[in-house]
């Protein structure tokens, strides 16, 4: 998918900037001003220039910075006090700041200076020095919105990469937990963080992650919701490849199974991968309740699933063409709430699904005071009214009211997208033949879901093309039984836990 | 061709696919017209009849080792006859394929669609399959695996609504029209089995040659039964005058039975699933029948045969007048001229490989 | 690759769009509930038939909202027709709806048609569509099924697919009429050995006769006060699809007991108290087990047939107040004489089937099956005129439980009386 002559393109291109390369000049004036330059510091009113006379040399030094996102009194206390009272042979022993890096170039004074670091110059140095003061503004680790439980830790990820890291570190103590980070933007370089378990993880799976960041050719890519669409295989594709929560426990639990997890600094989700279509279908909580309640859960889901999927295009289907299968007292029933509708079936199903879709959209849209009545409002005039008018039939109601309400049964958002366009689909494959095209279209629509493989894992597995797993597909497990980790992706130690005594879980 | 990930059950999956839902077509029909009553015997006759030269040829696929169905032909017959033989099965397979594929839209129009013309719904059938089939092997695998168990929870709803109302002892007089018929029509409808040999033309793309000959050898077993079962519930609903007057056994059942007083038309609902079975059913056939004929022609990639293969189906499939001549003439020869086909192939194979000592190796 | 998608894919949406060849609104459809066949009252048309149909409205009856509340709940229209197919289409010319038989519960043939034996010819047409099933019920009627569909007013059941559904199973429960569906008929007339049973139903009521026990009845001679104008009773037998004789309650009740293709769970019925012969004692037959039929052909010779039933009985009234519950030796008695009752009246049944039917109705040429190999060789035994109207039977009910209900003994009715 990426052929191999772009790569070599790209590494070109790298060492040409490279030549480019301005480095830093001996004299500070000629420093200063090109540094100035550099940042339009005469229109850039957040841009800020010092010069102290440090203590410790007796010269002069020039420090940069942005002020909106540096921390002004880690620059007061950490590096102009300093300078101005201490003493010491070199910088290092000055400024006793956590990091304190050497620069030898503008191009890294420039990206240092974008990512809320103060550069200093000195006089008569050729070497630059950027000290860590950034201070971001970031929201505070707030309840997740969208995937919410009952049974469980109410943290969600925050739109501050570092906070994100150690909600993820608090959750898994190990020192074989990496924090590797990779850059991508061109003209605005953001830090993605990609987090794993050395020892667990598929190599080629790592590097085939890598190799992506690496060969994206972007301007910017400012959160994960955007490197989600870089990174994905199939943007066409009706399913998504790529798991994306905002529940750092989730993540963390993913991580301990050897898969990978990515962050960004502007956003409050992480990006799972590799994913299947089970990591799609599952919700935290299934874990978190209990053995039964956990898969009492999943059996409404699975139903959910089914009846959001094919309730409406079956009733088209068998009401429009196969008419006989309705009990008789059913289908006088229908037909009598249908006499006097002026639309054809296949009409009003529509109408009222997109009615329903638009109720949806306008919830999430509406201002906040709003948003309690649009839900009355719509179910009352649209279904209320739409019935005594005589323009929908009650049953339409029902039908569409039920195909909509479980939709929110699954809870991952992606795959609640896919599986509402699919519903659509199948209404309107439905309407053509009835069940023929319908099944036809349901075929399809498996043998695609079959064919999908996120980074090189099937979509379907560990169940179908199978491996050893801990069996978390349809139902989960008893926790303690879960011994393998999930196969499909290939983790270095398969074993999660020695098989536990028979005696341990009594039913 | 390349390895994919499938196992043994993904095998057992397709062979209870494609031999399994046999009892949902026309294959219990014509088996009956001679059979009469005795037809569920039929099986047994033609699974003995096939069992000697499927063994023989997967003792060779096992001696083999990693060659398919032509390419275990090629080597041992050399390229001249084997191009010849591998476009006979793969001809033989193909026809049967279009035949079948009539069939099937004949019976779509006319139990649920009577007034669409055959064609459209043979190009919707035919365009649903193209979609499928060129999905792959390991997707027609995995689609295979994941939607079986409810095709095969469809059957056994539909056998627990029959039983209740099957007499048993209808299954007498036990060999029907007498016992020379049944193992001589038996015999002569062995290739019921064919698919089973056209399987062992991905003997190479699974995970290890023993899952396969596992899957394949157990699938066959549990196919063969569920056939047996079924026939003998088709011979007890049905007298033995009745039962030769049916075209579709399958579907007539569906018609009969009831789920308690409320569902009592409930034909639909099973149809939904036979479908899907018969959707699966021709993607797979149409794939292997696509592999084969790429396999004999010595092609690297196979998979552009799909097109021209599943749109050629369309205008051969309309030659035929009607479903009855279809099925009983066309249908019926070709079957029994596949048979001996079939038992002697492998039997040619082996001779030539013991006389060129390939074997004792 | 490309261009094969989007051909493939522009030529379905053509066909997508052009599609929906069998799309029909329900409500532009009519649910036929109930099919009459009757013969045209002149002799020479031959091979024409009336046909009548009762077709379901969907707005009487229902608590969704909309008019029509003071419409009849069915309309039943009559025409004349070839068969019934041509006829469905036919109707179209005054109803406005397509016609649908996909929710028929019930064929009335009338008496007068079916002895004619032309029913199979106008059944066979029904195989050949999907619309007709297997289970649908067939009815024969005293008077013509036109007539039967039209005076068929039921009052509690305002629904006509409801009615039928309900008046059906309970009268078959209870064993006064046959389950008879067209697939058993086509089965069994087919075979060519046996009899088939439908039931026998009618809406014209006779004067009642003479009071003769329960289920001596056949329909429209039931006495009756009230209720719907309609009687299901008794069977009208066919022989190779043609209709040669009724049978009342009673013997149909016998027949499905001999009969171990039919359901049966509990009779109830009355039998002589042996020992105050003018009462009655009321009971429910049931039968756990099937009967055993145990046929020993003989080629050339009388071919002997052992029948035994078990069966069990539960005692709901005693009438006559003699102790039966207690009293060993009437209980023994008791027993002795439902036995030979029922094996009395079976045993005239059976005399009646092999003298005057040639073939019986309870389906036992299955038993001598598995004396032949071949059907060629069964079919040369021949049952139904030479094995089973010679065939010796020997037919015996074994009462294997006596139960007495709920209450140890009755009430002395002298004692109360003093």
């Amino acid at each position: 998918m990426f052929p191999l002559f772009k790569k070599s393109e790209n590494k070109e291109n790298k060492q040409q900037t490279n030549v480019d390369k301005v480095s830093i000049y001996k004299d500070i004036k000629k420093n200063e001003q090109y540094t100035k330059q550099l940042f339009s510091s005469d229109i850039n009113k957040d841009f800020t220039f010092r010069t102290v006379t440090a203590k410790y040399c007796d010269k002069q030094v020039d420090m940069f910075f942005y002020s909106s996102i540096v921390n002004n009194e880690k620059i007061y206390k950490g590096i102009v006090r300093p300078l101005l009272e201490a003493d010491g042979k070199t910088i290092t022993d000055v400024i006793t700041i956590e990091s304190l890096t050497e620069i030898k170039d503008f191009d890294t004074v420039v990206n240092q200076i974008n990512s809320g670091k103060a550069v200093i110059f000195i006089d008569d140095e050729d070497t630059a020095y950027s000290v860590n003061v950034a201070d971001f503004q970031a929201r505070t680790v707030q309840k997740p919105e969208n995937e919410r439980v009952v049974r469980g830790p109410k943290e969600a990820f925050t739109e501050g990469l570092g906070t994100n890291v150690s909600l993820i570190r608090k959750r898994f103590h190990n020192r074989n937990l990496i924090a590797e980070t990779a850059l991508v933007g061109e003209r605005s370089q953001l830090e993605v963080s990609l987090m794993y378990v050395n020892d667990l993880v598929d190599k080629d799976i790592l590097k085939n992650v890598k190799d992506r960041l690496e060969n994206l050719s972007v301007d910017n890519i400012s959160n994960v919701e955007l490197l989600e669409q870089y990174l994905e295989e199939r943007p066409y594709s009706l399913f998504p490849t790529i798991l994306y929560t905002e529940r750092p426990d989730y993540a963390a639990q993913f991580i301990e199974d050897g898969y990978i997890v990515l962050l960004m600094d502007n956003s409050s989700a992480a990006l799972i991968l590799p994913a299947t279509f089970w990591s799609f279908f599952h919700s935290p909580e299934d874990r978190y309740s209990r053995f039964l309640f956990g898969n009492f859960t999943r059996i409404l889901r699975m139903t959910a699933f089914a009846i959001t999927i094919l309730s409406s295009a079956t009733y088209i289907a068998i009401t429009n063409f196969h008419s006989e299968m309705i009990p008789p007292d059913l289908l006088l029933a229908i037909t009598n709430s249908r006499e006097r509708i002026p639309l054809p079936l296949f009409i009003e199903v529509i109408i009222m699904e997109i009615a329903f879709e638009l109720i949806r959209e306008a919830g999430i849209r509406v201002p906040n005071p709003l948003g309690p009545t649009i839900g009355i409002v719509g179910a009352l005039i649209l279904g209320q009214a739409a019935v005594e008018a005589g323009i929908i039939s009650p049953i339409i109601v029902i039908v569409a009211a039920l195909s909509g309400l479980t939709s929110f049964a699954i809870s991952n958002t992606s795959l609640n997208t896919a599986v509402r366009i699919s519903r659509f689909l199948f209404i309107f494959s439905a309407s053509f033949f009835g069940m023929f095209s319908l099944v036809g279209a349901l075929f399809l629509w498996v043998i695609y879901m079959a064919s999908i493989k996120s980074f090189g894992v099937p979509y379907f597995s560990p169940l179908s093309p199978s491996f050893k797993s801990s069996g978390d597909m349809y139902f989960r497990n008893i926790i303690k039984h879960e011994m393998w980790r999930p196969g499909q992706i290939k983790p270095n130690n398969l074993q999660k836990k020695n098989i536990p005594n028979k005696g341990d879980s009594k039913p | 061709m390349k390895k994919t990930r499938l196992k043994g059950r993904e095998i057992i999956a397709i062979v209870l696919l494609i031999i399994g839902f046999k009892l949902a077509d026309t294959t219990p029909a014509q088996y009956a017209q001679e059979g009469k009553n005795a037809f569920w015997l039929m099986p047994i006759v033609s699974l003995l009849v096939m069992l000697p030269s499927f063994l023989l040829l997967m003792y060779l696929l096992k001696k083999y080792k990693d060659k398919n169905l032509i390419q275990l032909i090629f080597s041992i017959l050399g390229k001249k006859v084997g191009v010849f033989m591998g476009f006979i099965i793969f001809l033989l397979s193909y026809l049967l394929l279009i035949l079948s594929a009539r069939n099937y839209t004949n019976q779509i129009t006319m139990l649920y669609f009577p007034e669409s013309p055959t064609t459209v719904i043979m190009f919707l059938f035919l365009t649903v399959i193209f979609f499928g089939a060129k999905r792959g092997l390991q997707a027609i695998g995995t689609a295979t695996y994941i939607t079986l168990p409810y095709l095969k929870l469809s059957i056994l709803v539909l056998a627990a609504a029959i039983i209740p109302k099957v007499v048993w002892l209808r299954i007498f007089p036990i060999f029907g029209d007498g016992l020379g018929t049944i193992l001589l029509e038996g015999a002569k409808r062995g290739s019921i089995f064919f698919d089973l040999f056209i399987l062992t033309i991905a003997y190479t793309a699974i995970t290890s040659n023993k899952s396969f000959a596992k899957g394949i050898y157990f699938g066959g077993a549990i196919a063969f039964m569920e056939i047996i079962f079924f026939f003998l519930l088709y011979t007890t609903l049905f007298d033995y005058k009745s039962i030769d007057k049916i075209a579709f056994p399958f579907h007539d059942v569906t018609q009969y039975v009831n789920f308690g007083e409320f569902f009592t038309n409930v034909e639909t609902f099973f149809m939904v699933f036979w479908l899907g079975a018969a959707f699966l059913r021709f993607v797979i056939l149409i794939y292997f029948g696509s592999w084969l004929l790429g396999e004999t022609l010595q092609l690297d990639e196979f998979e552009p045969l799909i097109f021209p293969l599943t749109l050629f189906v369309f205008p051969f499939s309309m030659i035929v007048e009607n479903t009855i001549t279809n099925e009983l003439i066309f249908r019926n020869y070709l079957l029994s001229i596949t048979t001996p086909v079939l038992i002697i192939f492998p039997i040619i194979l082996w001779i030539v490989a013991k006389s060129k000592g390939a074997l004792t190796k | 690759m490309k261009k094969q998608y989007y051909l493939f894919f522009i030529a379905s949406l053509l066909f997508v769009l052009t599609g929906c060849y069998d799309r029909i609104e329900l409500e532009q459809q009519a649910y036929v509930i109930a099919i009459g066949i009757d013969l045209t009252d002149k002799e020479e048309e031959k091979g024409v038939f009336k046909f009548t149909y009762q077709i379901a409205n969907p707005e009487v009856g229902t608590t969704a909202s909309g008019g029509g509340a003071d419409e009849p709940a069915r309309e039943t229209v009559t025409l004349k027709g070839s068969d019934l197919m041509s006829a469905t289409t036919t109707a179209n010319a005054f109803v406005s709806k397509e016609l649908k038989l996909d929710h028929t519960k019930v064929i009335v043939i009338s008496e007068e048609f079916a002895r004619t034996g032309e029913f199979l010819r106008v059944l066979q047409t029904a195989g050949r569509t999907t619309q007709l099933r297997g289970g649908v019920q067939i009815l024969v009627s005293k008077e013509n099924a036109k007539d039967f569909l039209n005076n068929n007013k039921p009052i509690m059941e305002k629904r006509p697919h409801k009615y039928y559904q309900l008046m059906l199973n309970r009268a078959t429960e209870v064993g006064i009429i046959p389950d008879a569906n067209i697939h058993r008929f086509f089965q069994i007339t087919e075979g060519d050995a046996d009899l088939y049973l439908a039931p026998y139903a009618t809406t014209e009521i006779e004067e009642p006769k003479e009071y003769e026990g329960e289920e001596n009845f056949i329909a429209g001679n039931v006495p009756q006060e009230g209720g719907s104008q309609s009687q299901f009773m008794g069977s009208a037998v066919f022989k190779e699809g043609q209709m040669i004789d009724i049978l009342n309650g009673a013997e149909t009740r016998v027949a499905a007991t001999l009969d171990n293709t039919v359901e049966l769970t509990s009779v109830f019925s009355t039998y002589q108290d042996p020992i105050k012969p003018e009462y009655q004692i009321a009971g429910s037959f049931i039968k756990k087990q099937n009967t055993s039929v145990e046929i020993d052909y003989k080629k050339n010779g009388t071919t002997t047939i052992d029948v035994k039933v078990p069966f069990q009985m539960e005692i709901f009234a005693i009438p006559s107040l003699v102790n039966y519950s207690q009293n060993m030796k009437n209980q023994d008695l008791l027993k002795k004489s439902i036995e030979e009752q029922l094996t009395s009246f079976a045993e005239d049944l059976i005399k009646k089937s092999q003298e005057e039917y040639g073939s019986d109705p309870f389906y036992w040429s299955l038993y001598v099956r598995d004396h032949f190999k071949t059907i060629k060789e069964y079919e040369d035994a021949d049952w139904n005129k030479k094995i089973f109207p010679n065939a010796d039977i020997n037919i015996t009910y074994e009462l294997e439980r006596l139960e007495f209900g709920k209450m140890i003994n009755d009430t002395n009715l002298n004692e109360v009386r003093d």
